[in-house]
């Protein structure tokens, strides 16, 4: 008997486990079997459920849940379920995994050199026949100098978002006890001179930026450069314009009057955001993004913001982050997704993010709205960014970026870490890789 | 088949089934995907044969990968082993106060390194830190941690070191426990110095516990990721990127999954043949009782 008890006791661990598979996959013909229902009647009560992923912590992060409820009460047909998952890595990591998994959210922010790499593989859905649908948009509305990255290969994917341009960020009231212009410098040789002056050896540091792609591509424009020659394929970086910039960091740094915040990543763009506000360093480079929090942060002085300051011209890449919808959601979830997008970048809810945050509004008729102008006149720091669209110019998207961003920043920090390097070979070891990667 | 043949595979396959879905198709499927390119969700899978092995096996950064694992792996289970070894030795005896000294020195073992990690990053900022503080009371140049080349993977050693060692400590102070008290009353009649002591009665009979610490904390250390992941990202310029680092970044970021892959089954390799080594050469030297 006793035996008999053992048999009985493993065939039922056996059964109870194939129970647990089998569970699940009932389960997953339960929600096939509602949603085919909901297709069925139209005008079913249950509103659509679609999962919005996003990648803004913080006080901006805190917007984002606020646009997602407000959304949510405003209609019955749709309900947003909004989900932090890290920085803009992080998040595109994921979204690469759960696609893989088939556990994708239906709407995504997406980093706008990226773009490509996402719509490439095949991820992303054409937007096109939503946009011409019933419920479309006049994609005129959206500023032309921001739509740069939603293309790939002619087809619309990405919507803008939380859409910004790096701004050079300045302690006002330090400049002016150093006696020079709290408008801040004009160009680089003016960079160089107020940074000397603010400079307090082993106390202040009068310029500080993370060595980020981004400011990168922003002082190579500046210099009449190109990051990839226009067809995407060759590396176009590693002419004298794009190792300038490269010399002009190494020097200022080795000359101690630029910090090299510390960090990998957006780590060091959060040193250079807190030295900033603790008066550590007088001049910043960031995102416009960062305008709102940075000026509440600010205790006891007084934040200024400029274009970067030029060297051949003015010039600033674009950044921020699309809206993009997954091309495996269902029909309804797109539509849904849809609806989703377009509340959150209409005239309305663009300037709400603007003002909050600081990033640009992505519309033309919200830059023109009475709220907009009233806001530019009170705080002039927010018209910056807009106006410096003017000399901004897309972000490289060819999906080889991804990773020659990366190579390009490692070697620019090698040339800035060691000594023995120079900024042209680093570049140049930059482009032998960039050769491999843009094939 | 007799029910008796039968039962005990059906006593075993739970576990059974369980380690073949989570272990043994993973492995081979990875090793499947090593040979094709793939994005990780495009339907199609080109197969490209070796070229993943053979990009893997040219690239100088994935060199610089490999010995900057090899380095901090050695490293750490070197210094982990022997300061534990030294932590274990003088707490072992049995008073209230080594009690509370054995715990503390434990806790880091079950903390989240996450959260840890980010304590380590503001201790060791170069310029507001509390380890530059530190240096300078006592009149030490300060040191750039994770900021330069040079110190980046020496300060994720610390952190390594720092998180294992009280469990080390605890599982060596286990085995000294057990050794019997005997053969150190028949040293002390015998007159036997400290040191012989200890070479001769404690390391032999210690053994089978360094062994055992010997081999997870090897291929723990091998397959180091959540301070790379939170404290440098791989950098400054690589000096810090391992290989479970590089799998990810090539697999997630770049969408590399077969580079990735290749990867992955040079990783499985080196720790099954770490692993036999141990084994087949490390273990004759043990002495089990």
């Amino acid at each position: 008997m006793k035996k008999w008890g053992m048999v009985l006791l493993s065939v039922w661990i056996v059964a109870a486990l194939a129970a647990c598979g089998n569970q699940e996959t009932s389960g997953g013909n339960a929600t096939a079997s509602a949603d085919a229902g909901q297709n069925g009647s139209q005008s079913s009560s249950e509103p659509v459920q679609i999962d919005f992923w996003y990648s803004l912590g913080g006080k901006n992060g805190e917007v984002i849940e606020q646009m997602v409820k407000k959304f949510n009460a405003s209609q019955d047909e749709v309900v947003v379920k909004p989900t932090y998952q890290g920085d803009y890595y992080e998040n595109h990591a994921k979204v690469m995994a759960s696609l893989a998994a088939g556990t994708q959210p239906d709407v995504t922010m997406i980093e706008i050199a990226s773009i490509g790499a996402f719509a490439d593989a095949g991820a992303l859905q054409d937007l096109q026949p939503y946009v011409e649908g019933k419920n479309g948009v006049d994609m005129n509305d959206y500023i032309q100098g921001l739509m740069g990255n939603s293309y790939w290969k002619d087809t619309l994917y990405a919507i803008p978002f939380n859409r910004s341009t790096p701004l050079l960020y300045v302690n006002r009231d330090m400049l002016e006890e150093a006696g020079l212009n709290p408008e801040g410098p004009k160009t680089w040789e003016e960079l160089r001179e107020y940074a000397r002056a603010l400079t307090i050896e082993g106390e202040r540091w009068g310029f500080s930026t993370p060595i980020d792609i981004w400011f990168y591509e922003a002082l190579v424009f500046e210099n009449g450069g190109k990051i990839l020659t226009d067809d995407g394929k060759k590396p176009a970086f590693h002419s004298s314009e794009g190792i300038e910039p490269v010399e002009f960091w190494k020097s200022m740094i080795e000359e101690g009057i630029m910090k090299m915040p510390p960090g990998e990543k957006y780590n060091a763009w959060d040193v250079a955001a807190q030295d900033f506000t603790n008066q550590r360093v007088g001049m910043i480079f960031t995102s416009t993004g960062s305008l709102n929090g940075l000026m509440e942060q600010a205790q006891g002085f007084e934040v200024g913001t400029a274009f970067l300051p030029a060297r051949k011209s003015f010039g600033v890449p674009t950044g921020g982050t699309n809206l993009v919808m997954m091309a495996k959601s269902s029909e309804e979830e797109k539509e849904a997704a849809w609806q989703f997008i377009k509340w959150m970048t209409d005239t309305e809810q663009t300037i709400h993010w603007s003002k909050n945050t600081g990033y640009m509004p992505v519309r033309v008729s919200a830059v023109e709205s009475d709220e907009m102008k009233q806001l530019y006149q009170e705080k002039p720091q927010f018209k910056v960014a807009v106006d410096q669209l003017e000399y901004a110019k897309p972000r490289p998207m060819v999906p080889g970026y991804k990773e020659l961003q990366e190579v390009i920043m490692a070697e620019i920090q090698r040339a800035i870490i060691d000594e023995n390097m120079t900024a042209e070979e680093a570049m140049q070891a930059a482009a032998e890789k960039a050769e491999k990667l843009l094939k | 088949m007799s029910l008796n043949t039968l039962r005990p595979y059906l006593m075993v396959a739970p576990s059974l089934i369980i380690f073949l879905l989570f272990f043994i198709y993973p492995i081979f499927y990875m090793i499947y995907l090593s040979f094709t390119s793939w994005n990780l969700i495009s339907p199609d899978k080109t197969f490209v044969g070796v070229a993943n092995y053979v990009e893997l096996f040219q690239s100088q950064d994935f060199r610089q990968v490999f010995f900057n694992t090899v380095i901090y792996t050695v490293l750490t289970v070197f210094l982990s082993l022997t300061v534990a070894l030294l932590l274990a030795l003088w707490l072992n005896k049995s008073s209230a106060i080594y009690g509370i000294v054995q715990g503390a020195i434990f806790s880091p073992y079950i903390i989240s390194l996450v959260s840890v990690s980010l304590l380590w990053m503001w201790m060791m900022d170069p310029q507001y830190g509390l380890l530059n503080w530190v240096l300078n009371l006592f009149h030490l140049p300060p040191s750039p941690w994770l900021t330069h080349t040079d110190t980046a993977l020496l300060s994720l050693v610390v952190v390594g070191v720092w998180k294992i060692v009280g469990y080390n400590a605890l599982v060596f102070i286990a085995g000294l426990q057990s050794i019997p008290k005997d053969l150190y009353e028949a040293a002390a009649l015998d007159e036997a110095s400290q040191w012989a002591t200890f070479a001769r009665i404690t390391l032999p009979m210690l053994s089978p516990t360094l062994f055992f610490l010997l081999v997870v904390n090897t291929i723990a250390s091998f397959q180091v990721f959540d301070t790379v992941q939170i404290m440098t990202q791989g950098g400054p310029v690589n000096s810090t990127n391992m290989l479970v680092y590089y799998i990810y970044e090539y697999g997630f970021d770049f969408f590399k999954i077969g580079y990735a892959s290749a990867a992955g089954v040079v990783l499985l390799v080196i720790v099954g043949v770490m692993t036999v080594f141990h084994f087949r050469f490390m273990a004759k030297r043990v002495h089990y009782r």
